[in-house]
């Protein structure tokens, strides 16, 4: 039989039980919230306080977290209302540009580089950008937008799933992942081109 | 047959409407279409090459950002968390929360 199998009583498991079962399923996910903690925080040590942060509110909370259901997702909300709730308002950073308002010169920016289009050497060049261009690209774009995108691209979460993780409904979801992927790829694209124009061999980092 | 399928589809999507067009490669992508949505579009990028086009961007950039933003969380971290989990057990009802990072 299964330590942790889905039919598992919680409500009667001893405390001992319980931080077994949270180190057997909870945190293998510590490389991709710290992950996700660095897009939100921008920076290594203040991405390992977030998400100790974090963990920390899980345990205390992991009794109500059903067995069975989506635990990444659970995590991962935890996580961003840790960071929102918290962490944000201790930051003495200046906050972002107001998201209706957002740099209408990125969104026109943005289109442009779609209705031009571009040419496959440039593909090639997006395709090889390093690393540290494309975190500066994400880290440009606001963050609402940013997390949208960082949750459905890179960890492949469904749009209820993202509108649950935010707080915010599927609609919202949908028009966040829309304006900053336009955003995002605007950007790259000035990366790409900046990089395409220069060298003619690029190294992928 | 299948061209009088790709005009529909333009006329009916609006294609040159980039944000439509996005849109439906988006959802597309992002898995989020009913069956029946999923062959139109498929079957729409097979004939549409601008959309293609789009499509192979989208993905690329997709790749790229998965392949940039895959950190690995310091040794140190899991022990520290659990750590700080004993920690909170010892002092159940204990307020852990506090912890100053300024």
């Amino acid at each position: 039989m299964d330590d942790h199998e889905e039919n598992a009583d919680v409500s009667e498991e001893t405390e001992a039980q319980r931080r077994r079962r949270f180190e057997a399923e909870a945190m293998q996910y510590v490389d991709q919230l710290y992950s996700a903690a660095m897009r939100m925080t921008r920076n290594p040590q203040d991405a390992e306080d977030l998400v100790q942060e974090a963990y920390t509110k899980a345990y205390s909370a992991f009794h109500q977290y059903k067995p069975g259901t989506n635990l990444k997702a659970w995590l991962y909300r935890i996580l961003t209302n840790t960071y929102i709730n918290i962490y944000r308002k201790k930051q003495r950073q200046p906050q972002q540009a107001n998201t209706e308002t957002v740099e209408d010169w990125q969104m026109a920016q943005a289109a442009e580089h779609t209705s031009s289009g571009l040419r496959s050497a440039e593909a090639e060049a997006l395709d090889h950008l390093p690393d540290s261009d494309v975190k500066d690209a994400l880290q440009q774009i606001p963050e609402e937008f940013r997390l949208a995108v960082y949750f459905s691209d890179v960890e492949g979460f469904a749009y209820k799933e993202i509108a649950e993780i935010m707080n915010i409904p599927i609609g919202t979801v949908m028009s966040r992942l829309h304006r900053g992927r336009k955003l995002l790829r605007g950007l790259l694209t000035d990366y790409a081109r900046e990089r395409g124009f220069k060298n003619k061999k690029l190294e992928a980092r | 047959m299948s061209d009088e399928t790709t005009d529909e589809t333009c006329r009916e999507g609006d294609c040159r409407e980039t944000d439509e067009r996005m849109e439906r490669i988006y959802e597309y992508l992002d898995g989020q279409l009913s069956r029946q949505d999923l062959e139109d579009v498929r079957t729409h990028l097979h004939d549409c090459p601008d959309c293609a086009t789009e499509y192979d961007l989208e993905c690329i950039i997709r790749s790229v950002v998965r392949r940039s933003c895959t950190e690995r969380a310091p040794d140190t971290l899991k022990v520290t968390i659990m750590e700080r989990i004993s920690q909170l057990r010892g002092e159940a009802g204990h307020d852990v929360v506090g912890r100053e990072s300024a």
